[in-house]
């Protein structure tokens, strides 16, 4: 059992997915990733380097994985925000590669050390045009550890920059976690390539090596990156094929936490470092005897419509609060599609929501429906 | 030298051909002059990966038969950066645009030279952005025209080889397409230099700058890069006035300095890591 | 003077002061001291944008169960180092909490539960001014019984250079003293 911060739990869960090149610039609340990769990768025979942007840093990370490596960076929001057009190469060209977004108020500069929760929709569609994408996302530093190792497993999977978003509190909290033993280096070795390959599409990914010839061009292409002639139904083909493997893989990807949701008549989906309070609230009101369960999304994209779909089946009403002004809550209102009210609690002034404060949302929304309820079995209408 | 026209299939990957360079375009005859630099250091095609940006000369490495990436519009030398490090033993080749050097991608451009790190940037200067149409450039010389600058530039044009000796490139040299015969000896030397190398080649456009300049085509854009170059060992026979508005042309700097690397390679060891590919 | 403080469970600790003070450092101390008491905690750090001299937060939450909530809201016990933290913190504590102020802040509408001791006086006793964090987590350990004494010690050896160990270790034992024995026995 070690005290350990949420940013340090990052490097650890990075490790152990197999990390060997970090490429980044400084940025709050996000930097002691870095600073620690600075630290620890040079005696693992790894690659660090301080690059001169954000544009640079995802740049050199994902010229690395085509160079063989297991590559990440990490950075806030405006960092992310410049990332963007690199996020969409690495969708475009099917790059393995890992990007740690810890999350404070904007826009722009906003409060560099306060957190928020503005980005979820950004990782999703930030980059122009379409693309599969993989979010994740952290409540506790034992879970940032897990997902920033599983990102590094997905995005080999799926071929695709997986995106973990944490957020300014929760990259410098420390909580007492027992965190696996860092792993040995992984050994870098050839890989065996067949001459007939396709380099892009459903295939594996197959850095470079002596016996391939890849072109790699964020130019729409084939699967064998040819650019030329009629591509666009080729190009539209593997990006179709990626969005169709991700949602395949829905029951490994899609993970979630329900919290005494079973009885719950009342359910809050929550996620990141919200779903702390939400979880609280859910203690207090079920001492006051409200049914109140918590549905918190490890996974934000894709979305889980089928759960949430379900969940809206079973309870009288759902609340989400977000540290934003309401992002989440368009796709969650989709997945619902009308089975239940659904209503949004928002804020975006770099303070938590407190749990009293998603408690006294909750009853109020309860004894409006109980109002409603009564007037309706009571047979009474008003005009 | 090479004999024109001997065998270099082995370089090309030819079902990507024809080029997208317009008839005229001296890209062409760069991208020639590279083939050649690789046959004459005998490179193996396999230890090579070509690394392009966006424009005209960013189209340079669909080519070659070789690894290759074409990236996004400035950033070539930071996607280059991320695959040395990850694989030092290859031989990795950047061909880059004035615009795409100079503009969008000049924060790139200083730093890659600051870190001397071992990788070779062919610098295709047109003067102009041709890939979309002809707009000004950092490159554009004052009062020149182009789609954006249409009563002439008055901004000053960067000097690249200042620029890039001020950041720290060890190798910098400047030739034109004129001087066809001396571009492949100038890249491969500094491909075989073991720092950041920069070889400005000064291209001809007849399609947008040749035309919105009125200098006419190829054949008198090579000769306006004649006589408006001097070599550089020539300055001492040369007045004042005889270099007024020309640029040097010769190697500017051809130096060892710690290579980056090497240097990480280094601090690798110190700290008990083996960074050894 | 001082009331005996039973520990309410879970018992929500907030640091402040200026940036520069040693507010977060002192988090983790405390954290680390309870985790060695073998209790859950959450430390949690807030701070402005600048590295030295804007106001500095650090709160700790310690359990014998898992922490939902990772903020303090009301503290429970209060620590604080300078008067703009002063301002900002002094009235979000709960109704019986322990508040230890620095004697140097002049505090004009602090409540009479409030208790000012020579933090900052001390360790500059010590030549160290910036060991006032840990004269006040000293002070705390006394009064509020936030972590075993011992423990605190760990957590000082485990987290502070080696070479500010020993004067760090001399502010706990004079924060430690800070306190009258009565309020350290009656606890």
């Amino acid at each position: 059992m070690r005290l350990v911060q949420g940013n340090e739990a990052a490097v650890m869960g990075a490790l152990a997915g197999g990390c060997n090149f970090y490429a980044g610039y400084p940025i709050t609340p996000a930097t002691e990733i870095m600073e620690q990769m600075s630290r620890i990768l040079p005696s693992r025979g790894a690659v660090f380097i301080q690059m001169e942007d954000e544009l640079a840093a995802l740049g050199a990370v994902i010229g690395a994985a085509w160079g063989g490596m297991r590559a990440m960076t990490a950075t806030s929001g405006p960092g992310f925000s410049l990332m963007q057009e690199h996020i969409g190469y690495a969708a475009m060209t099917q790059t393995p590669c890992v990007v740690i977004d810890s999350q404070r108020v904007g826009p722009s500069t906003g409060q560099p050390t306060m957190p928020a929760q503005g980005d979820v929709m950004q990782a999703r569609w930030g980059s122009h045009g379409d693309r599969a994408a993989i979010v994740l996302t952290a409540s506790s530093v034992k879970d940032v550890f897990d997902v920033t190792r599983l990102a590094f497993e997905w995005a080999q999977d799926y071929r695709l920059p997986v995106i973990v978003l944490l957020d300014a509190v929760l990259s410098h909290m420390r909580e007492n976690v027992e965190l696996p033993p860092v792993p040995d280096p992984i050994a870098r070795k050839p890989v065996a390539v067949r001459e007939d390959q396709p380099a892009f599409g459903s295939h594996p990914f197959i850095p470079f090596s002596g016996s391939t010839r890849t072109i790699v061009s964020g130019l729409s292409h084939d699967e064998r990156g040819m650019t030329r002639g009629a591509i666009g139904q080729d190009a539209e083909q593997i990006i179709r094929n990626q969005l169709a493997e991700v949602d395949r893989d829905y029951k490994r990807i899609v993970q979630f936490r329900r919290y005494r949701l079973d009885d719950a008549t009342w359910a809050i989906v929550a996620y990141g470092i919200t779903a702390r309070a939400a979880r609280a609230a859910v203690n207090s009101l079920r001492e006051s005897g409200l049914r109140v369960g918590l549905l918190e999304l490890v996974t934000l994209w894709p979305f889980p419509e089928q759960t949430i779909h379900e969940l809206a089946a079973s309870v009288q009403g759902i609340l989400m609060p977000e540290l934003n002004l309401g992002q989440m809550i368009w796709p969650l209102k989709a997945s619902v599609a009308g089975l239940a009210p659904v209503s949004s609690m928002g804020r975006a002034d770099g303070e938590l929501f407190r749990p009293e404060e998603i408690v006294q949302t909750i009853n109020r929304l309860d004894h409006r429906n109980a109002a409603i309820s009564s007037v309706i079995g009571g047979g009474k209408h008003h005009a | 030298m090479p004999k024109i026209g001997e065998d270099l299939t082995s370089y090309l990957r030819q079902n990507m051909m024809p080029t997208v360079w317009c008839p005229g375009c001296g890209h062409g005859n760069i991208f020639r002059a590279i083939t050649e630099s690789f046959r004459q250091l005998e490179l193996d095609p396999s230890r090579i990966a070509v690394l392009g940006g966006i424009g005209c000369s960013g189209r340079t490495p669909f080519y070659f038969n070789t690894n290759a990436m074409h990236t996004t519009h400035g950033r070539v030398l930071a996607f280059a950066t991320g695959l040395k490090l990850a694989n030092p033993g290859l031989t990795v080749v950047v061909t880059m645009g004035d615009g795409d050097a100079l503009a969008i991608g000049a924060g790139h451009f200083v730093h890659a030279a600051r870190r001397n790190i071992d990788l070779t940037a062919i610098l295709y200067n047109n003067s102009i952005y041709g890939m979309t149409g002809g707009q000004e450039a950092p490159s554009t010389p004052l009062a020149f025209r182009s789609t954006t600058s249409p009563f002439g530039s008055i901004e000053p044009a960067f000097d690249t080889v200042e620029l890039a000796l001020a950041a720290g490139a060890t190798y910098v040299a400047r030739t034109t397409t004129f001087d066809f015969a001396d571009m492949p000896r100038y890249i491969a030397e500094a491909i075989a230099h073991p720092g950041f190398s920069v070889v400005e080649i000064l291209s001809q456009c007849p399609t947008y700058f040749g035309r919105l300049n009125r200098l006419g085509e190829a054949p008198e854009l090579l000769d306006y890069e004649r006589t408006h170059t001097f070599l550089r060992e020539d300055a001492p026979l040369l007045t004042k006035e005889e270099m007024v508005g020309k640029l040097p042309l010769g190697v500017f700097r051809n130096e060892i300095r710690p290579e980056y690397t090497k240097e990480y390679a280094k601090l690798c060891e110190a700290q008990g890591g083996n960074y050894s590919v | 003077m001082y009331e005996e403080f039973s520990a309410p469970d879970p018992l929500c600790i907030r640091l402040s002061g200026r940036g520069g003070q040693g507010i977060i450092l002192g988090g983790v101390i405390i954290a680390q001291a309870a985790m060695y008491d073998g209790l859950f905690v959450v430390h949690t750090q807030s701070y402005g944008p600048e590295a030295r001299l804007g106001s500095s937060k650090s709160e700790v939450v310690v359990s014998r169960f898992e922490i939902a909530f990772p903020e303090v809201i009301h503290a429970d016990v209060f620590l604080c180092l300078s008067s703009e933290a002063y301002l900002k913190y002094h009235k979000a504590i709960s109704p019986r909490a322990v508040s230890v102020i620095d004697d140097l802040i002049v505090a004009e509408d602090g409540f009479p539960s409030e208790i000012f001791l020579p933090l900052r006086r001390t360790a500059r006793n010590l030549d160290n001014e910036m060991t006032a964090n840990i004269v006040g987590i000293g002070a705390l350990t006394g009064l509020a019984h936030i972590a075993q004494p011992v423990s605190v010690e760990k957590a000082i050896r485990e987290w502070v250079k080696p070479e500010f160990r020993d004067v760090n270790l001399r502010a706990l034992e004079a924060g430690l003293n800070l306190v009258p024995h009565s309020a350290m026995t009656s606890g």
